[in-house]
């Protein structure tokens, strides 16, 4: 290191300075990107006045990231540059007027304007599938809904939707039209990956599908829980109330993670929320449409419909039942998606229980996660059995009741767990953990009664259910003996079993920006397709991946939200 | 490069191949340039396409080089620059010098050469590594030094004259960092030569530092030697003290020595306690703590680099993000940026295209492999490589906001700037051996294992090889100790987290954990790739 000047000699020399090198061309003469590589911002405002969409890429031409994007805005401007002007200013020419008036900590900045509006400044992930995807949305901020097949498309989405009903026939605009759309756009500011959709309605009959009937009214859909109606009796009609109340009351079942390589607390915050089944799935922002996406939509509104004790489909239920209310909450259908979705076992099998009514006058249940954990002397083929032994489980359940565990009497809020010995068999051994549940939280538990009300009647149901699934077990490695440094609380609970009091959340993240997060959690890189699932507990410090051999498809899927016991919130 | 050992990322398979080699690149237009233009002067004036002196003709630039050019692979080069050396320099002159800059540039560069000469096939005398030219030379030069350690305190005055000591009427005043950046290089010296005088004045200079640190456990900036006084009292983590906390770390890891790494440990707990705030680390009184200075220095950014050595990844890598920041903002570090301002302060505004934040995303990236860490070495690449190269060389930038250059190359860009930089693209690079491979070297004490790896460099990143610390001792237990090391390292095959705690003595008997061994990492660090960072788990 460097602690005072060095001597230096007394010569003019010394004395010499020279300024930055002149600017030139950032982007080739053949570009359609017109590049005012002195920082004209001013002829850049001019020609925009021109143009209904105009794309600005602010770069520093010593700007590494500047570099590698300048091929990737090409490529969109080759897409697009019929309807959109593509603009680059060098914004760090200390001559040029852009310097001069935009103050910038970092490049690029890309900014988007629909005509007046914006800047709409982008700060997604720097490909050009998904500055396109922005670009375009800039372009077409409300989605023109002209059939009733559009609608249910709209609707189906899992990313949430807001409509707008406007009659046109009043010219030369409907009253609040404007201001719809400017919300759309506005929301893409927020919004920079563009989740909320919008789109506009302008058939009488279609907007009574929902139902909306007057003009101006505008509707937000959402799956789990209830569909919104703007109000304008309580808010103020304006852009940025609209937006505002969008983002805040849209739903987030699923939640796309696009960490942009910035210091960021993404994950962090995310992940401190709870364990978290995370996702990896290559994604292509102009893809027509994404049947994973579909599959894996519906397992999370199907774990979400047990969750939260609602019955709810993709697409809008009261289509079908045109009288119905729009606003009337959904009935709870107790007792229909139960059976699916949550007697799965896994290996090592496990089953969540709820202790027999044998003091019913407590308003609290005692719920445990039953587990035969093979431990010695069994070889690893016993992994590739389809399912475990319907025998076993229910051998499992008699040793536990033989061994009158103290669990009757404890009403506890934690977790306890104990290992128990089979008496038949030296090779394996039990664990249960239980906790007590307050039964006005936990509604569901009452449906569940009907199934576990005796230990014979819930797992023969099981067992029937086994038959019929022949597909392989869902391979959830436990990892963990891999990597140093973390650990597992008590070897002998293997795989998932025995997390009761923990809901997954989920998360999806692009393969094709995040895949580095999958190597990480283990993710092998001999295997082609870029799909993978892991579920990381943080607070417990450790995590489980799934077999990547396994194609991540609605069964599989259904199986590692089940390996998650849904007891507890 | 091995494609197979790098992350797949999105951007990374676009740029991994040719950075490399536009670094190998960069170094020969400096190099060939100063052999060009400026030779046998000290430095390339870049602008003017002429050479400087700016130490009394040590053809500086040649010789700070020299260790890069191996590094590139450049074996011939490196010999015959060697031979150069060798042919000797006259250090009886009547020049003052800093006791810091000729340790740090000129012993710590001769003895990085004098260890590493062999592996460049550069023919050794007979008692290498425990005697040989490059070993005289650098004991010859640390002789001429030793007169500035005669202080009633053991610190060292900052200037001596190489032929009379200190000048009557030297100041007493000098930099903490340059009274506790000696132990690197004296303790080799004394390893290698048998004579422990210099290891001796350098240990005692650092135990002044320490006796001097205020209540709170800081130090400042500046000290008069002789009446143990501090002059001024700005306490922080860079210009002035840097290199000290560096020292303390690698003096540490390369003795083996606890007490050195315990004064770190609990000046960076004083330090984390006073001046960090939000991941900046900022400057504040020496005695009570208050800040004095808002402000980011360039060369506190070898601090996150310092840090990875202890294993505190976590911290390093979030504090380096935020250096990070400013660089994406300049092109550049400035010498200060004022942290609330988002701004360079006032003629400090230059960029001498220092190395020490490629310095820390060289050893970030060992530990972590987070492509980060590479996109920052784009960035430099590209940054100096537009802002800076002219037709002689590369010029430091005089000011970071319109990026005007100046008439100087320091000699830092060959010998760091460029080294860090290319180790950092190559992942198969010698230095950064963990022990795989050694060689077996006859000495005339006995048989001796060198170049296993865990090279430590100096503050001018001239890599020293701690194996060779052992080889010119007499006590035959010592060398015992290292071939036990190395067997044990063979029975724990592939073992990646092979640390010496388990034969350091465990007299206690308690489970304390070694100050010396490296901590294993939170659970949450696998995902701290990208810009994620994780806060504390409190």
């Amino acid at each position: 290191r460097h602690i005072g000047p060095s001597a230096s000699p007394v010569d003019r020399a010394k004395d010499v300075t020279m300024p930055a090198k002149l600017p030139v061309n950032f982007f080739s003469s053949g570009s359609p990107v017109t590049d005012f590589f002195q920082g004209q911002l001013d002829y850049a405002e001019r020609i925009r006045q021109d143009s209904e969409v105009t794309f600005y890429f602010f770069y520093a031409p010593w700007c590494g990231q500047s570099i590698t994007v300048r091929e990737e805005i090409e490529q969109v401007a080759r897409r697009l540059s019929d309807q959109v002007l593509f603009v680059a200013i060098n914004c760090w020419w200390n001559q040029g007027k852009c310097r001069k008036q935009k103050h910038f900590f970092y490049f690029p900045v890309i900014y988007l304007y629909h005509r007046r509006f914006g800047p709409i400044e982008y700060k997604g992930p720097m490909n050009a599938a998904y500055i396109e995807k922005f670009v375009r949305r800039v372009m077409t901020p409300l989605l023109y809904i002209s059939s009733r097949s559009k609608l249910l498309e709209f609707l189906s989405d899992y990313e949430p939707g807001v409509l707008g009903y406007f009659e046109f026939n009043a010219s030369p605009q409907p009253p609040g039209y404007l201001t719809f759309f400017t919300s759309a756009l506005h929301s893409l500011k927020k919004d920079y990956l563009g989740t909320i959709h919008f789109g506009v309605i302008t058939n009488q009959q279609i907007a009574k599908e929902i139902p909306l009937t007057h003009s101006g009214s505008i509707y937000l859909h959402r799956h789990v829980n209830t569909s919104l109606i703007y109000p304008r009796e309580v808010m103020n009609y304006t852009a940025e109330n609209i937006c505002k109340w969008a983002l805040e009351n849209r739903e987030a079942f699923i939640h796309w993670l696009r960490p942009h390589g910035g210091k960021s607390l993404l994950l962090n915050n995310e992940l401190k929320k709870g364990p978290a089944l995370l996702l990896f799935i290559p994604f292509n922002p102009l893809a027509e449409s994404y049947p994973l996406l579909d599959e894996i939509t519906k397992v999370a509104l199907e774990y979400n419909r047990c969750n939260k004790n609602q019955a709810t489909e993709p697409a809008v239920p009261h289509l079908k039942e045109t009288d119905s209310s729009p606003l009337e909450s959904r009935m709870p259908d107790v007792h229909t998606p139960l059976a699916e979705t949550f007697s799965i076992t896994k290996y090592p099998c496990c089953n969540t229980v709820v202790l027999p009514q044998w003091y019913s006058i407590s308003r609290t249940h005692n719920v445990c996660e039953l587990c035969v954990n093979q431990t010695v002397g069994v070889k690893q083929s016993k992994v590739n059995l389809p399912q475990c032994n319907f025998l076993e489980i229910e051998a499992a359940l008699d040793s536990f009741y033989l061994k009158e565990h103290t669990f009757f009497q404890v009403v506890s809020n934690t977790i306890e767990c104990s290992n128990f010995l089979s008496y038949y068999s030296p090779f394996s051994y039990y664990t249960a953990c239980c906790r007590t549940i307050n039964r006005g939280l936990m509604s569901f538990i009452s449906s569940e009664k009907t199934f576990f009300q005796t230990p014979k009647a819930a797992f023969s149901s099981h067992a029937k259910k086994c038959k019929v699934d022949t597909h392989s077990i869902p391979h959830i490695e436990d990892r963990n003996c891999l990597i140093p440094g973390s650990h597992i609380g008590g070897t002998n609970i293997t795989g998932l079993s025995c997390r009761t009091n923990k809901t997954l959340n989920l998360y999806l993240l692009d393969s094709n920006l995040s895949w580095i997060y999958a190597e990480r959690l283990g993710a092998s890189q001999a295997i082609h397709t870029k799909e993978f699932a892991a579920i990381v507990d943080l607070q417990d410090e450790a995590h489980y991946i799934m077999d990547q051999n396994q194609a991540l498809i609605k069964s599989t899927l259904g199986k590692v939200f089940s390996g998650a016991p849904i007891t507890g919130g | 490069f091995n494609g197979s050992l790098w992350p797949l990322y999105l951007l990374m398979d676009l740029f991994m191949d040719p950075y490399g080699e536009r670094v190998k690149s960069m170094f020969y237009h400096a190099y060939n340039n100063y052999l060009e233009n400026a030779f046998p002067y000290d430095e390339l004036r870049p602008l003017t396409c002429d050479g400087q002196d700016t130490w009394g003709r040590y053809c500086a630039d040649l010789r700070f080089s020299v260790l890069t050019l191996w590094i590139l692979g450049n074996v011939s080069e490196f010999q015959r620059v060697v031979n150069v050396l060798q042919e000797g320099v006259d250090f009886d002159i009547d020049v003052n010098a800093s006791v810091f800059e000729t340790n740090i540039r000129v012993v710590g560069g001769l003895l990085s050469a004098h260890l590493l000469s062999k592996r460049a096939g550069v023919e050794v005398e007979a008692g290498w590594p425990c005697s040989g030219p490059l070993l005289r030379m650098a004991e010859e030069v640390a002789r001429k030094l030793l007169p500035a350690f005669w202080t009633p305190t053991g610190m060292p005055y900052g200037t001596v004259n190489l032929l009379h000591g200190v000048n009557p009427g030297e100041t007493p005043v000098t930099c903490t960092a340059g009274v506790g950046t000696f132990i690197v290089e004296f303790a080799t010296l004394s390893h290698l030569t048998g004579d422990p005088v210099f290891e001796d004045v350098a240990r005692k200079a650092l135990k002044a530092l320490w006796k001097n640190r205020s209540e709170i456990g800081l130090v400042g900036n500046h000290i008069d030697v002789a009446a143990a006084k501090w002059v001024a009292q700005d306490a922080g983590i860079g210009a002035g003290v840097d290199s000290y906390f560096e020292y303390l770390v690698k003096g540490a890891i390369l003795l083996q020595d606890e007490e050195l790494m315990s004064m770190f440990l609990k000046y960076n707990k004083a330090i984390r306690n006073y001046t960090k705030f939000d991941d900046w680390y900022l400057w504040v009184q020496m005695y009570k703590g208050t800040v004095s200075m808002p402000v980011f220095q360039s060369l506190e950014a070898y601090w996150p680099g310092l840090q990875s050595l202890i294993g505190d990844i976590d911290h390093a890598m979030r504090t380096f993000l935020n250096y990070y920041t400013v660089w994406k903002q300049f092109g550049g570090l400035p010498e200060f940026y004022n942290i609330p301002q988002g701004y360079t302060v006032e003629k400090r505004e230059g960029y001498p295209l220092r190395p020490e934040l490629i310095e820390s995303a060289m050893y970030l990236y060992r530990a972590t492999r987070n492509p980060t860490l590479l996109e920052l070495g784009r960035d430099a690449v590209e940054s100096i490589e537009k802002i800076s190269k002219v037709d002689c060389g590369f010029a430091t930038i005089k000011d970071l906001r319109d990026h005007r250059l100046d008439n100087r190359m320091e000699s830092f860009f060959l010998a760091e700037t460029v080294k860090y930089l290319y180790l950092l693209f190559d992942p198969d690079n010698f230095i950064h051996n963990n022990g795989s491979n050694f060689d077996v070297v006859l000495t005339p004490y006995g048989e001796c294992i060198l170049g296993a790896g865990g090279y430590i460099f100096n503050t001018e990143a001239h890599p020293i090889d701690p194996a060779a610390l052992h080889c010119c001792r007499k006590r035959k237990e010592e060398q015992w100790e290292v071939e036990d090391l190395m067997r044990e390292f063979y029975s724990l095959k592939r073992s990646k987290k092979f640390t010496f705690k388990q034969t350091l003595d465990q007299r206690d008997g308690e489970t304390r954990i070694p100050l010396l061994s490296c901590s294993s990492q939170p659970f949450n660090s696998k995902l701290a790739v990208l810009g994620q960072v994780f806060l504390d788990n409190t």
